[in-house]
């Protein structure tokens, strides 16, 4: 039987995903420095790719199934059809700024420094509040630290980098899951499959 | 200078150039099928490049962005043809009326759409298709859905056909809206069953919801469709049930045939253009990122038109098979020859040419 192709993000979810496969009989672990590995069952063949490309091997087909979060899904625009959310990996997507100073509305334009330039702008147009972005590729704390915006859009887990930049949320704009995606035309050819390993990881 | 080097090496997006060998192959695609559609009776059709945006404004809500416009010398605000089968409905409403139905046409052509510049994989470039116009009821469904399978039987190719229907979502929805209901298509196009529960949850009965939600997330043969059926704890009135029982006989006689291999029933199949109003469907091949083909039935597209007749088709977005085709379509091998002079030359080439072979002179 041909394995199913599976993406899996480097980084926060990583070794959370290696857990629950493991439970499930699904082990699997990566050679040195290698990015291609098979689980223990046979069913999967894993490849191991950043977080933000992730959408990108889905969509080409070249993974068939990815793991990813609805952040990540939310830039890309792609078209994937969601098989199953996750219950770790949550957070939320906030609006965060200088501690003591508050979240200015009132006509205003807002400059936001962040990574999630679509989510970000789509947010407060829905709400009718213009925005002026600057897209950051990390450390987007130190936007407001150093000045280069008043606020920042990003994700939080803990906080603690927040506070230990002497930063505070401000708002909490959406609750960001993690997703099983696959694309929608190999859904279409190997549903029976794919089915069968959902069933499997939600079992 | 660096700016017209650059330029050199670039196409906008959008469009594409093909050479020699590739070149050479999708020529052979497209002459194999308008071979195979003319054996069939269907006649060609040309469709302009550009038309007036306003009367398509309606119809491709959502894809705008798509859409490469421009102004004409008028003033006027003018779309390039992005797909074909839309220039094609507005040209047969000007037709119809002065010729006899049915009518059977096909079409080949280059589309132009936007794509994004990172994203390599629509290849959707240029559309072969056909239309039966005039004709309705499941002798002519038949008659679409067998062409295409010839049509990729014609280009060695076996896809999988996902077979929905229209039809049974608009009985089982006809309480909705026309705006629900297109949202309810939406929905369960993306098989976001979780949303489609959400949003039709206390507009119908239980057991009519779970029914909504087996029937939509089924896919597979006729015998599985029928024991979900008969498992339901809701009966479809009689609408719902006449729908479903035309699905059912395109499946009989499928079977008949020896081509229910190549389908399923799949009713998240829901057709992307907001037109269709019967069967839905498409279709899929190993290796191939997305839909390769897809069709349906569209009783009133072209009535927006000025002329009301049902009709059926599909169009296959061509680019994206021809990597899969064999070898059989690919430049033959040529004979060179050795004779020095002109003369003797050109009249042994001929003489070889007569037997089929290629000859360089």
């Amino acid at each position: 039987m041909t394995p199913l192709t599976l993406a899996l993000p480097k980084g926060r979810l990583f070794e959370e995903v290696k857990k629950q496969f493991s439970l499930k009989g699904m082990g699997f672990s990566f050679d040195n420095r290698k990015l291609v590995a098979h689980d223990a069952s046979g069913l999967l063949k894993i490849f191991l790719v950043k977080n933000s490309d992730l959408p990108t091997y889905v969509n080409h087909g070249i993974a068939g199934l990815g793991i990813c979060g609805s952040d990540v899904l939310y830039e890309t625009g792609y078209k994937f059809f969601k098989l199953h959310t996750f219950d770790f990996g949550s957070t939320s997507m906030c609006i965060a700024g200088k501690k003591g100073q508050t979240l200015e509305k009132r006509g205003r334009k807002l400059t936001i420094a962040t990574k999630f330039t679509r989510f970000t702008r789509d947010y407060y147009h829905s709400k009718g509040i213009p925005v002026e972005i600057v897209k950051l590729n990390g450390s987007v704390e130190l936007a407001p630290v150093l000045g280069l915006t008043r606020y920042i859009v990003d994700l939080v887990e803990t906080g603690n980098t927040l506070k230990a930049n002497n930063l505070e949320i401000y708002e909490k704009l959406k609750d960001i899951k993690v997703h099983l995606i696959v694309n929608p035309s190999y859904y279409k050819l190997h549903y029976q499959a794919v089915n069968n390993f959902v069933a499997r990881i939600t079992e | 200078m660096t700016g017209k080097k650059n330029r050199l090496l670039q196409l906008p997006q959008g469009t594409e150039s093909l050479y020699l060998e590739e070149a050479y192959r999708h020529q052979q695609a497209v002459a194999r099928l308008h071979n195979l559609f003319t054996s069939w009776g269907y006649l060609p059709v040309e469709t302009p490049l550009f038309d007036f945006f306003d009367i398509y404004q309606d119809m491709i809500s959502g894809r705008e962005k798509d859409i490469y416009r421009l102004i004409d010398r008028e003033g006027d605000l003018l779309m390039l043809r992005s797909d074909i089968t839309l220039f094609l409905a507005k040209q047969i409403g000007l037709l119809s009326g002065s010729t006899d139905l049915p009518l059977r046409v096909y079409y080949s052509g280059a589309i132009l759409r936007h794509q994004n510049q990172e994203d390599i994989s629509k290849n959707e470039f240029f559309q072969t298709g056909v239309e039966l116009i005039g004709k309705e009821g499941k002798y002519a469904d038949m008659e679409v859905l067998t062409l295409l399978i010839a049509t990729f039987k014609a280009l060695d190719l076996s896809p999988r056909i996902h077979l929905g229907s229209r039809d049974i979502l608009a009985k089982l929805f006809a309480d909705f809206s026309g705006e629900e209901f297109s949202h309810v298509i939406s929905l369960s196009g993306n098989r976001n069953f979780g949303e489609l529960e959400h949003f039709i949850n206390g507009r119908i009965s239980a057991d009519k919801k779970s029914f909504i939600l087996d029937l939509i997330s089924f896919i597979g043969t006729a015998t599985d469709f029928e024991n979900l059926l008969k498992k339901s704890a809701y009966k479809p009135d009689m609408q719902e049930q006449e729908a479903i029982n035309h699905l059912l006989s395109l499946w009989a006689m499928l079977t008949e045939l020896n081509l229910e291999n190549h389908f399923r029933i799949d009713m998240s199949e829901t057709g992307s253009q907001h037109y269709y109003t019967g069967i839905v469907f498409q279709g899929y091949l190993e290796g191939v990122d997305s839909a390769v083909v897809s069709g349906g039935r569209y009783d009133t597209l072209l009535k927006e038109f000025g002329f009301d007749s049902p009709s059926i088709g599909f169009s296959i977005l061509l680019r994206k098979v021809e990597k899969l085709m064999s070898s059989d379509f690919s430049i033959p091998d040529h004979t060179a020859l050795e004779q020095q002079d002109f003369t003797s030359a050109y009249r042994e080439a001929d003489k070889l040419r007569q037997q089929g072979r290629i000859v360089l002179l």
